[in-house]
């Protein structure tokens, strides 16, 4: 019985560090989600998620439970965007699920850097941050190479313009819905070191 | 008069209901509660959620994922960097961090740098104590920067008259007693640390410190600067 015991809180200890190391996972339809997604979705974002216009964002491989809460968030409204607002509100839970894990699976595109002379600045700001003005490598939070997690989005390749303005809400405090960190961050951040980063961000994959 | 307040009852009503939502949507900025200014500072004053912290027990599995959000500073093996902007951290006693970590977020210890990522709406105070206990499991690297070593053997005569009582012979600290470990610390936060804590600016300072370096000179917090900085953190 004891070991039977052990055996159990073993497996249950390893099934916790397990859910902690991998993205936590959404439970939606990937089918259901393709359906959505060329329905509602692809005019803006692209039926792969790879958005063929700079101002909406790519979608493609950004974690399936930061896209669900995005899409949560804009129909509270607790992420502004009057373009947004109305598809979130038209969407169930279900329905948000589904179209999260679908965008969740597919195969980022390339990003396209538009002005490669920046991309050693925007390379230090993504690698080390400004210890002088207090902005965190954002390496940190969204990885190495760029690649996200659950709770920091996956910024690898996607377009400059979408990021500058998502940066440029933060630090006008239009954006909130992520506890103000990055809020925070971008208010730190000079004109000429978001356009670096982004750049940079843009190279990445 | 009082018809008049009636009348605009309503509107006052709902103009306050519109406030804390807009409150809301502002970074908040560190609050400012009573320090070594104040004339009844009494340092480390029990504090209530600094004894919830430390009641509970510290879980480093949790306490490695939410670290990720320090890391962009503080860097991925707490090491923080060698300009002293961001101390190191690994290895640092458990109720070290908890306390210093509380202290920024009520506002005992003056850091707007690292107040919005320390802040009560992004950290619970289990999630503090389950960041301590992990980053006290790290072991410490002995690659912090130092001093120049001109003024090594003035720096040790320095440590050993006025802070091995409380830091330790080794720079080890005393986990029970709050005190930090200061062996491997990058030089330059500890220069920056020590001069803020002698002038009576760190605002959670020890006054048992403050009283201890107040005599000191630039060149005598440099010499023992340098040498706490090349003292050996203990094995782990």
């Amino acid at each position: 019985m004891k070991l039977a015991v052990n055996i159990l809180a073993v497996c249950l200890s390893a099934g916790f560090m397990a859910s902690v190391a991998l993205a936590s996972s959404v439970n939606g339809d990937p089918n259901r989600g393709g359906e959505l997604a060329a329905r509602v979705c692809s005019p803006c974002h692209g039926m792969d998620g790879n958005s063929p216009v700079e101002e909406f964002p790519k979608l493609a491989g950004i974690d399936a439970y930061y896209l669900l809460k995005q899409l949560k968030d804009f129909k509270k409204k607790q992420r502004e965007s009057p373009i947004m607002e109305p598809f979130a509100a038209a969407l169930s839970d279900k329905e948000m699920a589904d179209v999260a894990v679908y965008f969740g699976e597919q195969k980022p595109a390339p990003g396209v850097v538009a002005d490669a002379s920046l991309l050693e600045a925007g390379k230090l700001i993504w690698q080390e941050g400004n210890s002088r003005s207090g902005v965190p490598a954002c390496s940190g939070c969204h990885g190495e190479n760029g690649e996200g997690d659950e709770y920091f989005p996956r910024l690898a390749g996607q377009h400059s313009k979408y990021v500058i303005a998502q940066l440029t809400q933060y630090r006008e405090g239009r954006r909130t819905n992520d506890k103000n960190r990055m809020q925070a961050v971008a208010r730190r951040m000079t004109q000429a070191e978001i356009e670096a980063a982004t750049q940079y961000i843009a190279s990445l994959q | 008069m009082k018809h008049h307040i009636s009348r605009i009852l309503p509107a006052l009503i709902a103009l306050l209901l519109t406030l804390p939502s807009h409150a809301a949507l502002a970074l908040t900025h560190q609050p400012h509660a009573p320090g070594i200014e104040s004339k009844d500072y009494v340092w480390n004053k029990p504090d209530k959620e600094m004894e919830k912290a430390l009641g509970h027990k510290g879980d480093p599995v949790k306490g490695k994922a939410l670290y990720k959000g320090c890391t962009g500073c503080h860097k991925a093996d707490a090491s923080g960097r060698d300009d002293g902007s961001y101390p190191q951290l690994a290895g640092q006693h458990v109720t070290v961090l908890v306390k210093q970590l509380i202290d920024v977020r009520t506002g005992r210890r003056d850091n707007d740098k690292m107040h919005p990522f320390a802040a009560e709406e992004v950290l619970t105070t289990e999630d503090v104590a389950d960041i301590a206990a992990y980053l006290n499991k790290l072991p410490t690297p002995a690659t912090n920067s130092r001093g120049e070593g001109k003024r090594l053997e003035k720096g040790k005569a320095l440590y050993v008259k006025d802070c091995a009582i409380c830091h330790g012979d080794n720079g080890e600290g005393n986990d029970k007693e709050f005190y930090p470990m200061v062996a491997a610390q990058h030089y330059p936060y500890l220069l920056r640390e020590a001069r803020i804590i002698r002038d009576g600016v760190r605002r959670n300072a020890n006054m048992k410190m403050v009283k201890a370096i107040g005599q000191y000179s630039e060149e005598d917090l440099e010499a023992v600067g340098d040498y706490m900085s090349r003292l050996l953190p203990p094995a782990k």
